[in-house]
């Protein structure tokens, strides 16, 4: 086994989890290319079948089982880069190129790849070439991007956006350069809520962060120190803390706004966090795509380890192999040791069963980044934001049809028009906002009129607050297209373990597309709601809730739209 | 103690831990069930099991769903209905199946689900088929038919963990695949036919089969396998006189429905024309028909006979290992006590 080879595995308490970092490394190291031989050796480093690697290398979208071209070109035309006009760009290399997506182009230079979410919503359309991102593309810049990559030069990224704090919890001040240092970090009181928590009992900090009120960021809104005191008591297995940063769901792009400006903080949430559930090794599972970001993590962890500010946990960077449903807990979990991204049966839950059969918590990067906070100024400090049962800063990110795009800060409870304002007013007439990240109901626009945001107001308002990724439609828009582009993302990311799910999307997908080509029939409308209503609650994991809750609120409030597709 | 659940308004009586699909099972209920096999366990996947549970929310699934004392099951209302009718709809509309040509036209439990349900052509069609892999020596599989249950492998990791088969692609494209996705006779297959037993449809299939008989025509007999010691039970699938198929039987000692490949598929021989059906024996050079009597007092005159020239210890029994271990015990009591020498073996062993 080589040097390199044995570091990955080592980092793993069980060599299993190395399997995807070993294949990641061998496709690097393989001109982005996983083949027969990679995968066999990586069956007989990890000790598993033949079966079992080629199962995980093709369930995941990041491997390559077949050879690219030097320069993988994959843009984003999910839901957000449609919006942001990304089909004009794969049109536009499709003809500068001479290839249609999917394929690779004669002298083996480049592979065009229409890809799904790239969590870049804001600054769509983007370009992820190879493991780099190009965003906020025009035609012209796309046009400049093959030059450079073509003349072997090394192009630029313009990653620029809306960026507003107003709250200073989360957010840091970007534009210093330093931003990402320990040193600036510190300069600014970092590392010292770890030093506070580490003379307190874990019990009282569970109790604070209880008090705090604070309700999970990753969609779900459970409160995080409740779901920290279902641990077993007096249980001799180790406990493990999982960081998730798979920011998956279309319109989504907060996490790793932390994670690339000010990685410390996340990273002493998670120490502190550790203390309080005596866990003492810790993953940050960070979807696969961010790759970049990944290694700012492992060098933000290096430096806090050489500052003496680890003693208490061992963190580990995991990087996924590009799969939205690993971003649910259990998929999440399953893919950490080394296998397919299924969602497991719950029960048992992660707290008494989790990763290696042990204790485990999963929680967002946005939860464990607003610890520190807590710490340092009490739960009453952490309550100024917000309203009672919705307390905190949220970041909210703006996609889609707005004139400013972006990142916005806000408390908890902030009513919807004030962070559209502040992301410079809607673009155009306004039809929809999708509020939650893409898998909540779509509002209108008279819905959207007077929402506030938080958790509960959205749920009366018959939405849901989710990831806070908003995406705004404006009536340029066709709502079928929409949700045509909506039950695309899912079905491509089904798992595939349920019927409901993995046929149910695809049967919906269809129908929509029958219905967007003007081939489709009025029984099919009504076939898509029959689909939706049964769909809702009959899966194994709450994907199949995911699609069939935004595809049932198009059809049902635009329906003439539908209707209007059907020929006569 | 016993504990008791209430299905459809009739009390069902219980002892130990069971599932609300095997007491539904046990009285008489019928609730369709795709992926759950009773060696393997639940799987919870294929969601076509649900029932409706008193003070929970959603549908369960039967087959995951533990009994508690008291528990009100419905197993057929309009709402469980229509989601088994879903269920089984879209397996239905994205697959190719053709009952009238299927070999598991009859024993099929995708099929048994649309009969139960009134389900007489799918609702919706969407087709996307893919090519047979007929490789194998003994099995076919046909991706058509597959409804992605995951019980074959299961079964090969997991009973006779030869790790040949895993799910490969994902989400729609989600696939059964040999090794590294190779045709199955290129694979480390050994044709155990574990994963054709588990089936609960035509996507694996005895080759040998196909064509021989439908279902309603074959009688099923139980025998022992002739192949070795350890005595696995077999159904035999017999169409008039003669082999259609081999199965394991399910819940019988000692093999609880595996067989090796020989056992499965290697019933040829007792057709063969070369086949011995009497003793022979070598007179001048050449072989020629006997009966037991005459073959059996040769080899008891030969035995006594090269007892008196050179003692016992110049005969030496090699026991087959084909045998029961019975036969084994009687032919070591032959050796040593009639006989009278210990040299006696075994062939598994040389
Ligand atoms: C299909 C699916 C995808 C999910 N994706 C994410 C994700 O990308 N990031 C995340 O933090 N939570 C995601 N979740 C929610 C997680 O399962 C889990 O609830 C969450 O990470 C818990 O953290 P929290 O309590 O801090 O919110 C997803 C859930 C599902 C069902
Ligand atoms: S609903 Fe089923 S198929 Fe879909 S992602 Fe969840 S487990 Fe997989
Ligand atoms: S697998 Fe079952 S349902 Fe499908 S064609 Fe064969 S008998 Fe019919
Ligand atoms: S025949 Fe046996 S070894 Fe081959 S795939 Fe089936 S269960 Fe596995
Ligand atoms: S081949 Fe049969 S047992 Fe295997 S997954 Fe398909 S339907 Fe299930
Ligand atoms: S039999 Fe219960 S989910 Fe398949
Ligand atoms: S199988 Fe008959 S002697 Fe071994």
């Amino acid at each position: 086994m080589d040097a390199s080879i044995k570091k990955i595995v080592a980092r793993y308490p069980d060599e299993k989890s190395a399997i995807m970092p070993v294949m990641q490394h061998l496709q690097r190291e393989n001109k982005n290319f996983l083949s027969e031989d990679a995968m066999d050796q990586a069956a007989s480093v990890i000790g598993c079948s033949k079966s079992k690697v080629y199962g995980v290398a093709t369930y995941y979208t990041m491997f390559n089982t077949q050879p690219v071209g030097k320069f993988h070109l994959q843009v984003d035309t999910c839901v957000p880069g449609f919006l942001h006009g990304a089909d004009a760009v794969v049109e536009h290399l499709e003809k500068k190129l001479g290839i249609k997506a999917g394929e690779t182009t004669k002298d083996g230079m480049f592979t065009l790849s229409r890809v799904q979410d790239l969590g870049s919503c804001a600054t769509g359309p983007v370009i992820q070439v190879n493991d780099r991102y190009f965003e906020n593309m025009t035609l012209a810049k796309t046009d400049a991007l093959i030059e450079a990559l073509k003349s072997g030069k090394e192009p630029e990224n313009d990653p620029s956006m809306t960026v507003i704090s107003k709250c200073g919890v989360l957010l840091n001040d970007r534009t210093q350069k330093d931003c990402r240092t320990i040193a600036f970090y510190k300069k600014n009181g970092g590392y010292q809520s770890l030093k506070k928590a580490l003379t307190m009992k874990p019990a009282d900090i569970i109790e604070e962060v209880k008090e705090a009120g604070v309700r999970g960021r990753g969609g779900a809104g459970f409160p995080a120190g409740m779901k920290w005191s279902f641990l077993p008591k007096n249980d001799s297995r180790p406990v493990y803390l999982i960081c998730n940063a798979d920011e998956g769901e279309p319109g989504t792009f907060k996490d790793r706004q932390i994670m690339e400006f000010n990685p410390h903080l996340v990273i002493e949430g998670i120490a502190i966090s550790a203390h309080a559930i005596n866990s003492k090794k810790a993953f940050i599972y960070i979807r696969g795509e961010f790759n970049w970001i990944a290694d700012i993590l492992d060098a933000a962890i290096e430096e806090a380890k050489k500052d003496g500010q680890l003693d208490n946990v061992d963190i580990v960077v995991h990087r996924g192999g590009g799969s939205y449903v690993c971003g649910d807990e259990t998929a999440q979990i399953e893919s950490l040791e080394g296998k397919r991204g299924n969602p497991r049966v719950k029960p048992p839950f992660p707290a008494n069963s989790g990763l290696y059969g042990c204790p485990t918590v999963v929680n967002n990067v946005e939860t464990l980044s607003s610890i520190p906070y807590i710490i340092q100024n009490g739960a009453a400090g952490y309550k100024k934001f917000g309203n009672p049962n919705n307390f905190g800063p949220k970041i909210f990110g703006v996609s889609g049809h707005v004139n400013k795009p972006g990142i916005f800060e806000y408390p908890m409870g902030t009513p919807l028009k004030e962070i559209l304002e502040a992301a410079g007013g809607v673009k155009g007439k306004l039809k929809g906002v999708i509020v939650g990240g893409l898998s909540v109901a779509i509002l209108t626009a008279q819905e959207a009129e007077t929402l506030i945001l938080d958790f509960d107001s959205c749920v009366k308002a018959g939405t849901a607050l989710g990831s806070g990724g908003i995406m705004v439609v404006n009536d340029t828009v066709s709502i079928p297209e929409l949700a045509l582009r909506t039950i695309e993302f899912y079905h491509h990311e089904s798992c595939g373990q349920c019927v409901p799910c993995r046929e149910g999307s695809l049967v919906i997908e269809h129908k929509l597309h029958d219905l967007v080509h003007g081939k489709g029939k009025i029984e099919d409308i009504d076939l898509i709601l029959h689909l939706t209503a049964n769909i809702k609650g009959l899966t194994l994991c709450p994907t199949g809730e995911a699609f069939a809750v935004p595809i049932q609120a198009m059809v049902t409030k635009f329906r003439p739209e539908f209707e209007a597709l059907v020929k006569r | 103690m016993s504990k008791t659940i209430i299905i459809n308004g009739k009390e069902c009586v219980f002892d130990g831990n069971k599932t609300v699909l095997q007491i539904a099972r046990e009285n008489g209920f019928y609730i369709p069930s795709l992926c759950y096999h009773e060696k393997l366990g639940p799987a919870s996947k294929c969601r076509v099991c649900v029932v409706e549970v008193d003070g929970i929310r959603n549908l369960q699934t039967s087959c995951s769903t533990a009994a508690t004392d008291g528990m009100k099951i419905t197993t057929d209302s309009p709402r469980v209905l229509e989601a088994q009718r879903m269920v089984v709809n879209l397996l239905l509309a994205n697959g190719n199946h053709n009952c009238m040509i299927c070999e598991k036209n009859g024993d099929c439990e995708l099929q048994d689900a649309a009969y139960h349900l009134g389900i007489e052509l799918p609702a919706f069609v969407v087709e996307e088929h893919e090519d047979k892999d007929d490789s194998g020596a003994f099995i076919i599989r046909d991706g058509n038919k597959c409804i992605q249950c995951g019980r074959c492998i299961e079964a090969c990791n997991r009973l006779v963990v030869n790790e040949v088969l895993d799910f490969g692609f994902r989400g729609g494209h989600t696939q059964v695949v040999c090794d590294g996705n190779k045709p199955m006779g290129d694979s480390s297959c050994v044709q155990c036919g574990e994963c054709v037993q588990v089936c609960p449809v035509g996507a694996l299939i005895e080759k040998k089969a196909v064509g021989k008989a439908r279902s309603w025509e074959i009688q099923k007999v139980r025998t022992t396998c002739p192949y070795c010691g350890v005595g696995c039970q077999q159904e035999l699938h017999l169409k008039g006189d003669q082999i259609v198929r081999v199965k394991g039987v399910e819940g019988a000692k000692p093999n609880d429905g595996h067989l090796c490949v020989k056992g499965r598929y290697g019933y040829d021989f007792i057709y063969s024309k070369e086949r011995l059906t009497t003793p022979l024996i070598k007179k001048n050079g050449k072989f020629e028909e006997a009966t037991w009597d005459e073959a059996l007092d040769l080899v008891a005159d030969k035995f006594k006979q090269i007892i008196k020239e050179s003692g016992p210890d110049a005969i030496a029994g090699v026991s087959c290992a084909r045998s029961t271990n019975e036969d084994s015990f009687y032919m070591q009591k032959l050796f040593r006590a009639a006989i009278g020498t210990n040299n006696i073996d075994h062939c598994a062993r040389t």
